[in-house]
């Protein structure tokens, strides 16, 4: 039930010692977040189609992908979110150990809403996180405003 | 090299208090910024031409703030177009508004905004909202580099 009140992040990330990294940034924040891990695009994409028909299955606020997955790459995953109007307004986030130009041009070609560059220690990635949940949870209206509407209205407390 | 590198920001905004109030927050800021203002889309789209042909006045932005309510050419028009643009589309664009609507916040993120913040009413919310601004974009968001060589090896011989 918590997960309605939070913004929801959904973590794209197939290296589990990252997966406990990003878990434990996000933890250490002032703002909280509901986090989702899955390995795969495939995955990725199969829990975006879930929180269509599941309430159980919450659609994200927010997504952090990492680009050099296993099957289905980032890339690949980020233009077919931005190509269905059904999930298309969700702001995709790149979380790559990739510093190459054209990774960087390509992701926002594909509309990516940021690139951030993985970093290895912990404090230094809570701090990268702290500047991102601010940008997006504090500063930034997101989409969530007008679901929370609507859920709050069919949820008697 | 490094202070030849003055991020550049491009203010799409028709209320001259607001372009005022935007610059002053970015001032006071850690980043060094260049911004450019111009006050309409279709100015806007005519400063970004320049910048493709690669005119020295009129630098790639590497940050769009775009109001919505303009006169002519509103705000998700120009978004619309700019996506659409094979090069300007890897822009990222930043709604500033003071709009609040569910419809307009939706609209904008579909348009692939990449967010979308309401104008704050004092000059101390608006310094705020710039610092978390600049500090995602400019601190921890890695950028396209755009082609500014021509300027900078200039500069950097004289």
């Amino acid at each position: 039930m918590e997960a309605e009140k939070e913004s929801v992040v959904l973590l794209v990330e197939d290296d589990p010692g990252d997966q406990k990294l990003m878990r434990y940034a996000l933890s250490q924040q002032d703002i909280k977040s509901h986090l989702e891990i899955v390995s795969t695009g495939e995955e990725a994409l199969d829990y975006l189609e879930r929180s269509k028909k599941d309430q159980d299955v919450h659609r994200p606020h927010l997504i952090l992908l990492d680009l050099n997955m296993p099957g289905m790459g980032g890339k690949e995953f980020l233009r077919r979110v931005k190509r269905d109007p059904t999930m298309s307004d969700i702001p995709v986030v790149i979380v790559s150990t990739s510093d190459s130009a054209t990774d960087i041009e390509d992701s926002y070609k594909l509309s990516a809403a940021g690139y951030i560059q993985k970093c290895p220690s912990p404090d230094e990635l809570r701090r990268v996180v702290q500047k991102l949940v601010h940008y997006w949870f504090a500063t930034t209206v997101l989409v969530k405003k007008t679901q929370e509407t609507a859920t709050s209205a069919c949820q008697a407390k | 090299m490094d202070r030849y590198k003055a991020v550049v920001i491009l203010l799409v905004e028709d209320d001259a208090a607001d372009q005022k109030l935007t610059r002053q927050s970015l001032c006071a800021n850690r980043i060094g910024n260049d911004l450019r203002a111009v006050a309409s889309g279709e100015e806007a789209l005519e400063y970004l031409q320049r910048s493709k042909q690669n005119e020295p006045d009129s630098p790639m932005p590497d940050l769009i703030l775009l109001d919505l309510n303009m006169p002519g050419m509103g705000g998700k028009e120009l978004l619309k177009a700019l996506k659409e643009d094979p090069v300007l589309g890897a822009i990222p664009v930043v709604i500033l508004t003071t709009s609040d609507s569910d419809r307009d916040v939706l609209d904008s993120f579909h348009l692939q905004a990449a967010g979308y913040i309401r104008k704050p009413g004092s000059l101390e919310g608006f310094q705020e909202v710039m610092r978390d601004l600049t500090d995602y974009w400019f601190v921890i968001c890695r950028r396209v580099e755009h082609s500014r060589s021509a300027g900078k090896v200039e500069m950097s011989v004289s």
